[in-house]
């Protein structure tokens, strides 16, 4: 057709391309390093930032998968045990190298950013395993499939010795930060953000409004689907690498159904398909119990009550979704991420997905 | 062809045109006990303007889904320039060419009126980039995979192919005027821009065959009138070969060189309008036999 | 031989049971095409029904005929009417909404009830297990050999509870008015609409009708494992679920044959691997089933109209 014909308009940022790509990451390893050594906050303040970034990498990643190409996975924490083990594994085996030629703090950490990527790999090849059903399995059936999943990789945990069987892996080298954590939280949110603006999001867009459109204008809705698996279960799988390496321990009790379901009940919360929907539902549903357990111990209410927060934690999540979907089935944002529905005089991006 | 004129032959028999763009062979297909569509032939060439009519139920729709690789032929094939595609998933074969709309509009209908068309002019590169990797299907995935990177970093090339799809969409907009449209979200759109917006989202993906499914359907008189222009020009500025299914009678006489009758999945004429329209069996199936009766044979 | 017997007869015993729960999940997605997620809590619920009602009627009550009777009676009813209030209200208003939305609410009722039933507050009984009075005493009815093959009187009783149940939905579903309308809504519920079918009463009728065989076969579960938890409704549920998709959901034989297939081959990893590999075992045999034949053994799937 015509499209030679047609000029290739100039870039019409002031920013120049080539630097376009990395110029958040310029911006943001600074601001991250600054974060991380001004942090000294107690150890408490410390696992929690820690447990508010894991969450936030889970339910972004998950939502490439459930929001964006519209497939419903229910099988998350599985992607994320993988991770966990693969990862923990790794750190225990290379417990006692050291990168002679680096000061031994550095040393760990590209120890622990190997141990990371193993352990993302690990997953990513799970993700693969588990999106190639969805060739032929749609809709209900996939989530059956993913939720399968789960289960037997918990068991299949639980029956391995290497991986402490039931007791769980212990004495995994303590490398993360909260620092680090939020660096794969950066990574995540902008690979999302960067992907739903591409051609590839654009793809998985068109195949979550209609599969059968998307194939004949030429998408290759199986490939897509298994490749938004893949990216999805990879970030899980370093979510869990992180969260293996602040942990005392890490047991298969960490990734039943029940952790599945929580990351789940963050990006329906969100809006399916809204990335900084899911951000903000993450830390919410995170920060939620502990808000309400300080509040009632501050209260000086029976200790029993903020005790028990844990065991309300759970049923609430399941009203919540009942609620949810009776009033607003869309979620916090629907589609939309975070600046499209802010107030009106604030600076806003233009409308479209992308 | 006359009122009793001999049975429906192969559409191309002469052999020494042209590949057609796309053909099908004696394509039957059956649900369950049902004869959907029963030794179908068809032949469209660069330039064509073809019409499929029938009656509800006649099995047009079920012809252009066979065409598309959406149901697989039970007998017969489909050939797109003399490939066979039985088997080829519907994606494969709009690679090859052949693009269409939906009877029922089927926009993504959460996108804008430009990405809409964007989803479809990616598929084109998506073409390029698998034939480098002809027969080596390890090689395309991990194409498929790098070429995720690219957008995750935003790499100059990326950038460049970004601003690419968006003029190439643009201007397609443009043609099917809806510019004016282009931020909107599809389903926001008037009911007859849908239709012009899906035929804008079919030549995104840069086809040779463009198969419309009832693009009329719901519009008044001025807007069919107008449609039957544009459907025109399209062939001739794109150099497509079109088939258009229709329901109203005047609009494909109106437009189509070659009209194929369907009526219960069997082809019951073919010809030029003005021989179709005479059909004794295409006015019998349109307006029963009591038509015929009371006016004393074909019009 | 014996032991193969033995496994034999235990695993259509624990398949029986599945079979129960699985025609309820199998009906309603037959009418609603939603996968009722909550089905196996709510049969959770019916059997706390059961189980507060054998303390109300005393020891020796609990023991009689009547008294069974009454158990049976007061869960199956309650878990009835239980069942039709969450159609009422929480999936009603969803039925013209996208079904991802009315899966989501059904996860939603799953993890409130299972979760709600941990706590201790009020009449919620708690997260611990508690052990199920035996309302129908233990016997050896049936014994081969010195001890090896044994049939307990339970299991007679439950496999014979859950045939006649089975056979009683089968005609129910086949040979009256209401499971013709039955199958018309399940065919197209908005068209069975316009033909004069009152839809939302079949549509409640169904949930009543799945929610009573749930109890039924969830006191069935609790007298075989002598014990209750608000965690066996996500167990069983997730088991007889398993069996539905195995038989092809929305068919109502092949829920059954599916059921009988997954405690058999439960039951022989048991016995010849290792009980640790149950549910992983469970889930694999699933995928396989759906890798193979998608719409599971009896399914069909249904092409997408274009």
């Amino acid at each position: 057709m015509q499209s030679p014909a047609l000029p290739v308009p100039e870039a019409p940022s002031l920013v120049p391309p080539a630097l376009r790509g990395i110029l958040p990451l310029l911006i943001a390893i600074p601001t991250l390093a600054l974060f991380h050594w001004s942090l000294t906050g107690s150890d408490f303040a410390t696992y929690l930032l820690s447990v508010v970034g894991v969450n936030i990498i889970l339910a972004v990643s998950l939502n490439i998968v459930n929001g964006m190409t519209g497939q419903f996975s229910i099988g998350h924490a599985g992607f994320m045990a993988v991770g966990a083990y693969i990862a923990g594994y790794t750190s225990l085996q290379l417990k006692e190298v050291a990168l002679s030629f680096l000061p031994v703090s550095a040393s760990d950490q590209v120890l622990f950013m190997l141990a990371l990527l193993v352990g993302g790999v690990a997953a990513a090849l799970c993700g693969f395993l588990v999106g190639l059903p969805s060739l032929r399995l749609r809709g209900d059936y996939l989530a059956i499939v993913t939720l399968g999943f789960g289960e037997i990789i918990r068991v299949f945990v639980q029956n391995t010795d290497a991986f402490g069987r039931a007791l769980g892996l212990s004495g995994i080298p303590q490398y993360s930060s909260p620092g680090m954590v939020f660096f794969w939280v950066f990574l995540v949110v902008l690979a999302a953000r960067r992907l739903a603006g591409s051609s590839h999001g654009r793809s998985l867009w068109a195949i979550r409004e209609d599969e059968v459109a998307a194939e004949a204008m030429g998408v290759d809705t199986t490939g897509y689907k298994v490749r938004s698996f893949v990216f999805s279960s990879f970030f899980a799988g370093i979510a869990g690498g992180l969260f293996a390496h602040f942990v005392p321990i890490i047991n298969p009790g960490s990734f039943t159904f029940v952790r599945s379901m929580e990351i789940v009940v963050m990006v329906v919360l969100g809006g399916l398909g809204s990335t900084t929907g899911a951000v903000v539902a993450a830390i919410f549903l995170t920060l939620l119990p502990e808000g309400m357990r300080s509040l009632f111990g501050a209260l000086g209410t029976e200790g029993s009550l903020a005790q028990r927060v844990d065991q309300i934690r759970m049923p609430i999540y399941g009203l919540l979704l009942v609620v949810l979907m009776l009033s607003r089935p869309q979620g916090l944002f629907g589609t939309k991420e975070i600046w499209d529905v802010l107030p009106r005089w604030l600076p806003r991006k233009r409308r479209g997905l992308a | 062809m006359s009122a009793n004129a001999q049975p429906v032959a192969p559409a191309s028999p002469d052999t020494k045109s042209p590949p057609a763009l796309l053909r099908a062979d004696g394509v039957s297909i059956q649900f369950g006990g049902l004869k959907a569509l029963t030794d179908f032939h068809l032949s469209i060439q660069q330039g064509d303007l073809l019409g499929l009519i029938g009656p509800n139920g006649a099995g047009k729709s079920t012809a252009f889904n066979v065409l598309t690789g959406v149901y697989q032929p039970s007998q017969g094939q489909v050939l797109v320039r003399d490939t066979k595609v039985n088997g080829r998933k519907p994606h494969q074969i709009n690679l090859l060419g052949v693009a269409r709309t939906f009877q029922n509009i089927r926009l993504f209908r959460a996108l804008t009126a430009l990405d809409n068309v964007k989803v479809a002019c990616r598929a084109q590169t998506a073409l390029h980039q698998s034939r480098l990797g002809l027969g080596a299907k390890l090689v395309n995935a991990g194409h498929n995979y790098a070429d995720w990177w690219k957008a995750l970093l935003l790499t100059p090339s990326f950038q460049r192919e970004e601003r690419r799809l968006t003029a190439q969409a643009e201007h397609l907009l443009e043609v099917m005027g809806l510019s004016h449209r282009r931020d909107e979200e599809a389903r926001n759109l008037p009911y007859g821009e849908q239709r012009r917006l899906e035929i804008a989202r079919a030549l995104g993906s840069q086809p040779r065959v463009l198969l419309l499914d009832e693009p009329a359907a719901g519009m008044n008189t001025r807007e069919k009138a107008d449609l039957m222009v544009l459907i025109r020009k399209l062939r001739d500025d794109f150099k497509l070969g079109v088939l258009v299914i229709e329901h109203d009678m005047k609009l494909v006489m109106g437009i189509c060189e070659q009209i194929t009758v369907l009526d219960h999945g069997e082809t019951i004429a073919r010809g030029a309008p003005a021989e179709v329209r005479s059909d004794r069996k295409v006015i019998e199936a349109y307006l029963g036999d009591s038509y015929l009766e009371s006016h004393g044979g074909a019009a | 031989m014996a032991q193969l017997l033995q496994h034999l007869i235990n695993g259509l015993a624990a398949g029986t049971i599945y079979a129960l729960v699985a025609l309820g999940y199998t009906m309603v997605y037959g009418v609603l095409k939603l996968i009722n997620f909550a089905h196996g809590d709510v049969m959770m619920v019916g059997v706390y029904m059961g189980y507060a009602t054998a303390f109300a009627i005393g020891r020796e009550a609990r023991g009689s005929f009547l008294g069974i009777a009454a158990v049976f009676a007061v869960a199956m009813l309650g878990c009835a009417l239980f069942g039709f209030l969450i159609e009422r209200f929480a999936y009603r208003p969803l039925r013209e909404k996208p079904r991802l939305t009315a899966l989501i609410t059904a996860i939603g009722i799953s993890f409130a009830l299972s979760y709600g039933f941990q706590l201790d507050i009020g009449f919620l009984p708690g997260a611990s297990p508690r052990a199920f009075p035996e309302i129908i005493e233990p016997k050896e009815w049936i014994i081969i050999g010195d001890r090896d093959v044994v049939v307990w009187n339970w299991q007679v009783i439950s496999f014979l509870i859950a045939v006649g149940l089975m056979v009683g939905l089968q005609y129910l579903v086949f040979g009256t008015r209401f499971g013709r309308a039955m199958r018309a809504v399940s065919w197209d519920h908005r068209v069975a609409a316009l033909m004069g079918i009152p839809t939302d009463r079949v549509i409640a009728l169904t949930f009543m009708l799945s929610s009573g065989l749930a109890a039924g076969a969830g006191l069935l579960y609790a007298i075989k494992d002598t014990s209750v938890s608000p965690l066996m409704g996500l167990y069983v549920g997730l088991k007889a679920f398993v069996a539905a998709v195995i038989g092809g959901i929305g068919h109502v034989p092949g829920a059954v044959v599916g059921a009988l297939v997954l405690g058999l081959v439960e039951e022989f990893v048991v016995g010849y691997a290792a009980s640790t590999w149950r549910d992983a075992v469970a889930f694999g045999f699933l995928i396989l089933v759906l890798l193979v034949k998608p719409g599971g053994l009896f399914g069909r799937v249904a092409a997408e109209k274009v």
